[in-house]
């Protein structure tokens, strides 16, 4: 079963957490926008040490660090990129180092700010987001269904996978196409099962009044809290000094500033 | 007033070619609790099914005869309204829920009425408070035990404050004492707020004394309606193969065999059945 446990969410509360995942959502994208604006390495060192306290404060430290991980090759493929070509455009060898960490950087900070958005919003609280901010009701409950049942079709195929065995289904033999083939005594049950089971699922909403009224309400609303305010003053403050920084003031490269202490 | 009155009513599945249920007629009264038992296959599901439009409407086939549930002809009104005033709670309580948290699977159908929030949520603490699942509130659905499933599936459809409350096999995956509580929990609904309860179930060991009304099918037809400690300790019930109380089976073989008659009511449990040799012993 340990194969699918990464497919469960996990409700968990910490202040982030419970941020209102709208202003979340504003916040990763101006980091990203931030992110853009700048090619230099300082200003990306900078943006990156600035999101850990939102790791945590989150508590999703092993998550985020095996997200991190996950990211590493895609990393590595850009830094050596930027690094070669930088190289053969003919700057020297510190400069190119510093613009490929640079690129690097970069696209590490885009992949830790939308981590930390997935890793800190569950999929009920984004629904009801997806909702509020007028996306049909059709498509929301079709992504909560969607993480709810996730989990029980893979158990489901879990088991039918097992029962097959035990009546002498051998998965892991013959060539390629073969070995396709070994599957189907698996997909045809778990189809059908699924299809039974999305029809019952119609049946149970059909019998709650699905599709009643046109104006559905909400048991839950997002309200903003202390916090979602002090996540917008901490977006504007940052998107403003970004802006600022950008237009008036010059930024040194890491080889300078080395040069100097020199 | 009849609550639920069906006149000749027969119905064909689309891909079937014999009917399911044939030439039901049946009343059922405000405030009973029902039972409708019968060998698998007879045709309850689909008489349920009748009960708040699912049929024809979801199902489509082919319905004939005359049936009216809370005043309304089923054939004019859809499911999502017939749902205001019937509650269907189905067999298997995993695909019944579909929120991720039971206060919004709770909510859910008072959601699609377009009730107001602060009314939603006074309804929803007080379906959950008398299934008592208040504790369970926040977590998910697919994360509770099957009884505490069904009866999460039971506080969604009560809080939507039903007239009629359908409930199909609703303990077929629980364990006797775990379906005894849940039925405990219906008995109240029917007993204090006067919810009339129609129960299909194979296990009349734990229901009967509930009932004061019982419905047996066989091959999609009603044979025997009427008083359940008649019905259950007549013979043709027995040949049916229902499975009748154990208690009110030993009071017939004390009775037909024996001789013995054990006072006059016809004991439906074992709690009344103790009465009854209580009383004898002593005197
Ligand atoms: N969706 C369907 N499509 C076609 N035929 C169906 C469908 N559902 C049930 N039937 C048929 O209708 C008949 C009555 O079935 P129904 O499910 O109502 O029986 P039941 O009394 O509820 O049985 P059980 O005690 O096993 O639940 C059966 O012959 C069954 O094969
Ligand atoms: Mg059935």
């Amino acid at each position: 079963m340990s194969v699918f446990d990464g497919l469960k969410f996990r409700r968990v509360y910490s202040p982030i957490h419970n941020l209102d995942p709208r202003i979340k959502f504003i916040y990763v994208c101006a980091i990203f926008v931030i992110a853009i604006m700048f090619g230099e390495l300082l200003p990306l060192i900078i943006l990156f040490t600035f999101q850990i306290p939102f790791v945590l404060l989150a508590g999703v430290k092993r998550e985020w660090i095996r997200s991190m991980r996950g990211a590493a090759f895609l990393a590595t493929i850009i830094f050596l990129t930027n690094f070669v070509f930088a190289y053969l455009g003919a700057r020297g060898i510190g400069q190119s180092l510093e613009n490929a960490v640079a690129m690097t950087l970069r696209f590490i900070v885009l992949i830790e700010s939308f981590s930390i958005f997935f890793l800190t919003t569950s999929p009920d609280h984004l629904g009801l987001a997806l909702e509020q901010t007028h996306v049909p009701y059709e498509f929301t409950f079709a992504f909560t269904t969607a993480v709810r049942f996730v989990p029980v079709l893979a158990e489901e195929a879990q088991t039918i996978m097992d029962a097959q065995k035990a009546r002498g289904l051998e998965l892991e033999r013959g060539n390629f196409l073969k070995r396709i083939r070994n599957y189907i005594p698996i997909l045809i049950p778990l189809i059908v099962s699924a299809i039974r089971r999305s029809l019952e699922l119609a049946e149970a909403m059909e019998s709650r009044a699905w599709g009643a009224t046109k104006k559905r309400t909400n048991l839950y609303v997002l309200k903003m809290h202390k916090g979602d305010f002090i996540l917008i003053a901490i977006t504007i403050g940052i998107l403003a000094v970004a802006i600022y920084i950008r237009l008036y003031l010059p930024i040194p490269s890491i080889n300078q500033l080395l040069a100097n202490i020199n | 007033m009849a609550v639920i009155q069906t006149r000749n009513l027969t119905y064909m599945y689309p891909t079937a070619t014999k009917p399911a249920i044939r030439d039901v007629s049946i009343k059922i009264e405000k405030g009973e609790f029902v039972l409708i038992t019968g060998p698998s296959g007879c045709g309850k599901t689909t008489l349920c099914r009748c009960f708040n439009g699912l049929i024809p409407h979801f199902y489509q086939g082919e319905i004939n005869g005359e049936i009216t549930v809370a005043g309304l002809n089923i054939l004019e009104h859809p499911t999502s309204e017939l749902a205001k005033h019937v509650g269907l709670v189905f067999q298997n309580p995993e695909n019944q829920l579909f929120a991720l948290s039971v206060e919004k699977d709770v909510a859910f159908g008072l959601e699609n009425l377009g009730y107001p929030r602060e009314k939603m949520q006074k309804r929803v603490d007080w379906a959950l408070n008398l299934t008592g699942i208040y504790e369970l509130r926040e977590r998910a659905p697919h994360e509770l035990s099957g009884g505490q499933q069904q009866r999460v599936a039971i506080a969604s459809v009560l809080a939507m404050q039903p007239e009629i409350m359908v409930l199909d096999e609703p303990t077929s995956f629980l364990d006797p004492l775990t379906a005894k509580k849940i039925f405990e929990v219906i008995y109240e609904l029917n007993n204090t707020l006067g919810i009339t309860v129609v129960l299909v179930e194979h296990r009349l060991d734990l229901t009967a004394q509930y009932s004061n009304h019982i419905i047996i099918m066989n091959q999609g037809k009603v044979v025997l309606d009427g008083e359940p400690r008649e019905i259950l300790s007549s013979k043709e019930t027995r040949l049916i193969g229902v499975g009748i109380p154990k208690a009110t089976r030993l009071y017939q073989i004390l009775k037909e065999d024996d001789g013995v008659k054990l006072g006059k009511k016809i004991p439906l449990s074992s709690e009344e059945m103790t009465k009854l040799l209580r009383e004898v012993i002593k005197t």
